[in-house]
């Protein structure tokens, strides 16, 4: 099924200046209705309110991290089937495993380019 | 009064018994027996005595070190003037790394923006903007300049405190319980942050990670 470009796509990042670079390059990547949160809390109140195609968020977070937004949407039935990509800085090997294992679809080290994140989206959404 | 002079009083009042001649063999016994013990209790309260002023030099000796050293720890000087300023030169890195990043990401999504019809007045257009990402890339000598500020107080900090500890013979103490449950907070997050050096696992061996089912053998081989 062909990727639907006006998709809703929530970026979650408490560093403004790392969402206005992924809402950059997702505008590059052809993407322009991306919307913003800056913690887990906030990304899951919006989640419950719309549906979007795609979640790309941090990890290290506060008050709720992206880890704990991962393991929060896979347990809840209304938003456990959204697409999540992990972009962040965390880089151990046991960070990967533990994302992987809560649900991640995957999982982008930063600091990353623009050819990086289209590869992970088309793996996760198909080719676009 | 000191046990000494107490011990002279008894053996003057004892002497002063004796030339009393006094005939009873049993008073004199008993004078005899009360001068040995007077002489035993001397030796006994004056190494009591000795002792007590010898742990009382300690204290008092171990206190004015413990002095000396706080004083050359220099407390006043770090909390007042190092810790702040190393924490105004931090912030104003921040603040100076915002503003460069604000104005080369405003440059870049300008021309990111722009419909070139003139490709003289775009280049003109691309020029001014390179020039503005440039100037603004001087910010990295400033923020050079102030991290190294913060470096030496650091160093200067950790200079005065492991002389501190180690002339006083300090040991670590247990942390305290906010530290404890942070410290488990992070460990259950996985809350390590960026790894000194670029990506402690690259972005090709997370690919793998990703992309291959995960048993417990697999797991165990990406840790030795």
């Amino acid at each position: 099924m062909a990727v639907e470009m006006s998709m809703p796509i929530l970026v979650v990042d408490d560093y403004k200046t790392m969402v206005r670079i992924i809402k950059n390059l997702l505008k590059q990547i052809g993407f322009e209705n991306v919307d913003e949160a800056s913690d887990g809390t906030e990304a899951f109140e919006k989640m419950k309110k719309q549906k979007y195609g795609l979640v790309i968020s941090d990890w290290n977070m506060e008050p709720m991290t992206g880890y704990e937004l991962l393991q929060k949407v896979r347990a809840d039935e209304s938003v456990k089937s959204t697409p999540f990509i992990m972009v962040t800085a965390e880089s151990k090997t046991e960070n990967v495993i533990a994302a992987k294992k809560a649900g991640v679809n995957n999982y982008i080290v930063k600091p990353f380019n623009a050819g990086t994140l289209k590869a992970k989206m088309a793996a996760v959404l198909g080719e676009f | 009064m000191p046990a000494a002079e107490v011990a002279a009083r008894v053996r003057e009042s004892l002497a002063s018994l004796k030339a009393s001649d006094l005939q009873d063999a049993q008073v004199m016994e008993v004078l005899k027996l009360a001068q040995q013990l007077t002489d035993t209790m001397q030796m006994f309260f004056g190494s009591l005595d000795r002792s007590i002023h010898q742990e009382f030099c300690y204290i008092a000796d171990y206190i004015s070190k413990t002095r000396d050293e706080i004083s050359k720890l220099r407390p006043n000087d770090i909390r007042e003037q190092r810790i702040p300023v190393a924490g105004a030169e931090l912030e104003a890195v921040v603040t100076d790394t915002e503003k460069a990043t604000e104005a080369i990401m405003a440059e870049a999504e300008g021309l990111m923006g722009t419909e070139p019809t003139d490709l003289d007045a775009y280049k003109a257009q691309v020029d001014e903007a390179m020039m503005r990402i440039i100037e603004s890339c001087s910010f990295q000598d400033l923020s050079g300049q102030r991290v190294s500020k913060v470096v030496d107080s650091l160093r200067h900090v950790e200079k005065r405190v492991s002389r501190f500890a180690a002339t006083m013979g300090v040991d670590d103490a247990e942390a305290d319980e906010d530290e404890i449950a942070e410290a488990e907070r992070k460990k259950k997050l996985h809350l390590n942050g960026p790894a000194l050096g670029g990506p402690e696992t690259q972005q090709d061996a997370v690919d793998e990670i990703i992309k291959n089912d995960l048993d417990q053998n697999a797991i165990d081989a990406l840790f030795d």
